[in-house]
């Protein structure tokens, strides 16, 4: 069938966002950005159109994944499908001078192409942060504080953030394992999660590698896994150093050590992080540590971000708050609904004139408005639907009351 | 839990681990159960497990290798259970292989198959172009009838395979049942899962001792 004759169709892995989740994605993203204007952190804007060179400077197979076009020259170009390149290669091409550290943050949509054969998603709504300039236990401690911020700010309570280290992980396939095949082999395994694969294929080395993606917990795994596999020591202290810097905040309850953690982005290179939340199997932020990517594009700074995925993280919201909340406003009905209504607006109350008394209520039923006002006598009640209680009566005339 | 074949090696194998599983001995028809402990099992088809697992219907499961690698199901798999031991094979009528023939003269084998990607995956790697006709029952017909060249099916006995002539010309990949979670269960229940898991491969690892 041709598209056009089914206009409810759309392209594979695209949907529509309707007023209530449009609203809550909203609300959820406007708590991010104060927090993260908080932190100082400063917006920035990427296009939505980059080379597809400059994708694939970063990530090999990037391209592979993303909608692709071309330019009047006739060289290719993708919709992002990342975030953190884009803003790798404008700090690096743009903010050359800052004297960093550089901290910025966006929120923005990636597109990758749907996995054939599997419902997935072609647009990733994402808030990203960037720390760059800076390295070391403080700098990914402030990472991980300014994402567990984050989330909690948008509503969220019961998430975990696991942290892992690719150098962890590089220094114990370095030590143990001969060949980039066999390196390559385990990288795939561990970015699988298929523990059972990695085990198999380091079998006959030493256990404590067969272990590693297993490993997790407090920060005493990583002096255990120091003691077993020596060339991961030094890893393993700045892990633990960061994850000390985390003591006595809010975030300390919140985040706990996963060895196992490996990004199929093959840019990340010091600490990695994913975040859980009950109801959504999917990660709600996931990011870690990049310090060879700005090298990529410009003069080398190491660099440390993370990236909120805001569909996934909405659901969980939903999942925490239950069925939808009431919307903070008013339908008022009857034929005097526009002037009542401008009252209420200047207080700050949104509202919506229906003259039509008859449809007020299924309109304010469909939209989910908390309040209904009507006429009574010479002026209007204003009731809260759920309860039936009468919050206030106006007279146009008269300055009224603050609503809840 | 998968219900059929690996659904008896699950049940033992939880219950040495130390989980009361003895409501799933005999479910009758139905399909979601509470053992006394409060733990709550679905059972559902082998190939659904992964899917139930991945959307967070149920935190962990049980699944074979076979129906993992088809679906591509993104969830943890964490343990190799070893049972429910199977291979993914080729398999043509016996006698000479009919395969060369059919590219020699056809330029394309055609195979039926109740898993198109691991048949796909298998034609790829091997460099030779294929056709691959999904069936959803009795596959071993399918060569028997000329309907394909030969089949792409699970073998575990290979006593179906004898009965109706037919042959394994190659072993695709073997499959055992797994241990699986879900990638948030993973992160949010990590004791938990971590001493199911230690309990798991302790009973497991003594299986193969003895």
């Amino acid at each position: 069938m041709n598209p056009a004759d089914a206009p409810a169709r759309l392209p594979t892995g695209a949907r529509d966002v309707l007023p209530t989740e449009a609203a809550e994605l909203r609300d959820a993203e406007d708590a991010l950005r104060r927090v993260l204007r908080l932190n100082g952190y400063r917006e920035v804007r990427t296009p939505t159109l980059e080379y597809g060179e400059a994708i694939e400077r970063a990530a090999a197979r990037g391209v592979d994944e993303a909608y692709r076009l071309f330019d009047a020259d006739g060289r290719v170009l993708v919709l992002r499908p990342d975030l953190t390149i884009p803003a790798a290669r404008m700090i690096a091409t743009r903010m050359a001078d800052h004297p960093g550290p550089i901290r910025v943050f966006y929120t923005g949509s990636a597109f990758r192409l749907p996995q054939p054969g599997r419902p997935r998603l072609s647009e990733h709504r994402q808030a990203g942060a960037e720390l760059v300039g800076a390295t070391g236990p403080e700098a990914d401690a402030e990472l991980l504080e300014l994402l567990c911020a984050c989330l909690r700010a948008a509503g969220l309570e019961r998430f975990r953030v696991a942290v892992g280290s690719a150098a962890v992980m590089n220094a114990a396939l370095d030590a143990y394992m001969d060949g980039d095949d066999a390196r390559r082999r385990l990288r795939a395994a561990a970015a699988a999660r298929d523990h059972v694969a990695w085990a198999a294929s380091a079998r006959g080395l030493d256990p404590a590698l067969g272990a590693l993606p297993t490993r997790r917990g407090g920060r005493g795994v990583l002096e255990d896994v120091a003691r077993e596999i020596p060339a991961a020591a030094d890893a393993c202290a700045a892990l633990s150093r960061t994850l000390e810097r985390l003591d006595g905040t809010p975030a300390a309850d919140s985040v706990g050590v996963d060895l196992g953690i490996a990004h199929d982005r093959s840019y990340y290179d010091g600490v990695v992080l994913e975040a859980y939340a009950p109801g959504v199997g999917a990660p709600i932020a996931r990011g870690g540590r990049y310090d060879a990517l700005a090298g990529r594009f410009g003069a080398p700074r190491p660099a440390i971000g993370f990236g909120i995925e805001l569909d996934p993280m909405h659901r969980a919201l939903a999942a925490a708050v239950g069925p939808r909340p009431v919307a903070r406003g008013a339908v008022v009905a009857g034929p005097g609904a526009h002037d009542a209504a401008q009252a209420l607006r200047a207080t700050g109350l949104p509202a919506v004139a229906c003259a039509d008394a008859g449809r007020a209520a299924a309109l304010a039923d469909v939209e989910g408005w908390r309040f209904l006002a009507v006429p009574h006598g010479d002026a209007y009640d204003v009731r809260d639907r759920a309860t039936g209680r009468r919050f206030a009566s106006i007279r146009l005339q008269e300055d009224l009351p603050s609503l809840p | 839990m998968p219900r059929g074949a690996l659904l008896d090696g699950s049940v033992d194998l939880l219950e040495r681990a130390g989980v009361d599983a003895a409501v799933l001995r005999d479910p009758g028809r139905r399909l979601a159960l509470e053992a006394p402990d409060g733990t709550a099992f679905i059972t559902t088809r082998p190939s659904d497990v992964a899917t139930y697992v991945e959307a967070g219907a149920a935190d962990v499961g049980i699944a074979g290798r076979d129906v993992l690698l088809e679906y591509g199901a993104d969830v943890y798999e964490l343990l190799d259970l070893r049972f429910g031991g199977c291979r993914m094979s080729y398999c043509t009528k016996a006698g000479p292989d009919p395969t060369p023939e059919a590219v020699e003269r056809l330029g394309v084998v055609r195979v039926a198959t109740k898993y198109p990607r691991a048949a796909h995956g298998y034609f790829a790697g091997v460099g030779r172009q294929v056709e691959v006709v999904k069936v959803n029952g009795s596959v071993e017909l399918a060569a028997l009838v000329g309907l394909a060249t030969g089949i792409v099916d699970l073998v575990a006995t290979g006593t179906t395979l004898r009965e109706n002539g037919l042959v394994e010309r190659d072993v695709i990949f073997e499959s055992t049942a797994r241990l699986i979670a879900n990638r948030a269960s993973y992160t949010l229940r990590a004791e938990e899962i971590d001493a199911m898991v230690a309990s798991m491969r302790a009973v497991v690892d003594e299986g193969v001792g003895e």
